[in-house]
């Protein structure tokens, strides 16, 4: 199975990865990431904070950029529009 | 072999020489195991209880979608499960998070040493309150705590254990474990551990690398996780 590498990359700087794990494929790596910026996000959230901005970036062992999830894909966001409703 | 045990036992009370050798004898056999070996299955019969002497060892719990809950960490030195004496079969597993070795002591043992030795089963009542106290800390901490202070919380946890079995040198210490054992402890992701570890880092709380947790600042790194050390039960007292 292939090892990933799932580095933070937001506001407050870079979390890089030195851990590493296996994955059956890329689609669950990235799975863990949406799981992972769920986790973060709603920890934030709970302190009275919501900032989109950051991604977890996909790497592979040989410190190959793969793929990124921007925090945003991990939500389905729905939001009042500008009349209010 | 079972000193670290004795260790543990011995911060919370005295042991007389026949109590010691009472312990001693009430071990059967040793195993080793390798890391992430699942030994006891919620359910199954057992009829012995496990000593944890080299390595970490945990209780668990895991969802149908694969999600894993950790709900206690084992130090050397600490029974995985003295309560398997009296409940017989169990609502949860225990598994390595690295390689261990144990000591066996039978149930029927056990049975020998609270029908002979009183004190020395009042000893291991505290133990099974401990751990009951250990559970409600973490039940805080999944329940309440900001992912800095659980990390936190618990890097203060195992800092006191493992010190009172003499695993730890100044405010360092081993710690074998990988993210995902730490997020499954925690009620996090490995990523978000990830990050929390870079962030206690920043703050020159902690660093969390190459197995090895350094505590840089330990009374700023308990305030952040509002440890007091108080549910571990540190006193030397008759019980």
């Amino acid at each position: 199975m292939p090892v990933y590498f799932l580095h933070v990359r937001n506001h407050t700087g870079f979390a890089r990865d030195d851990e590493g794990a296996e994955f059956p494929d890329l689609e669950a790596a990235r799975k863990q990431a949406v799981e992972g910026i769920r986790s973060i996000l709603s920890d934030e959230m709970k302190q009275g904070m919501l900032d989109f901005r950051g991604r977890i970036e996909i790497a592979t062992e040989d410190d190959e950029l793969v793929d990124a999830v921007p925090f945003r894909a991990a939500f389905e966001i729905h939001m009042e529009d500008d009349r209010g409703a | 072999m079972i000193e670290k045990h004795l260790m543990k036992l011995r911060a919370r009370d005295e042991l007389s020489d026949a109590e010691e050798r009472a312990i001693i004898a009430a071990v059967s056999e040793y195993r080793d195991y390798p890391t992430d070996r699942t030994f006891i299955r919620a359910g199954e019969e057992l009829e012995h209880s496990t000593l944890l002497l080299e390595g970490m060892m945990c209780r668990y719990k895991d969802l149908s979608d694969g999600q894993r809950q950790i709900t206690e960490l084992h130090v050397p030195g600490d029974f995985a499960d003295m309560h398997s004496f009296t409940l017989k079969h169990l609502d949860h597993n225990v598994m390595t998070l690295t390689p261990c070795r144990a000591a066996i002591v039978p149930h029927e043992r056990l049975r020998t040493i609270t029908e002979q030795f009183p004190h020395l089963t009042r000893i291991y009542w505290f133990g099974t309150n401990l751990d009951a106290a250990i559970h409600r800390e973490w039940e805080v901490s999944l329940g309440r705590r900001t992912a800095l202070a659980k990390v936190a919380h618990l890097f203060c946890e195992l800092y006191v254990r493992l010190g009172i079995v003499g695993l730890t040198e100044g405010t360092s210490y081993e710690l074998k474990l990988t993210q995902t054992d730490l997020a499954e402890s925690l009620g996090l992701t490995s990523v978000h551990v990830n990050r929390t570890l870079r962030e206690l880092r920043e703050q020159g709380l902690v660093e969390f690398r190459g197995s090895r947790v350094e505590i840089s600042d330990l009374p700023r790194l308990e305030r952040v996780a509002e440890f007091s050390p108080d549910y571990l039960y540190l006193e030397k007292r008759p019980r």
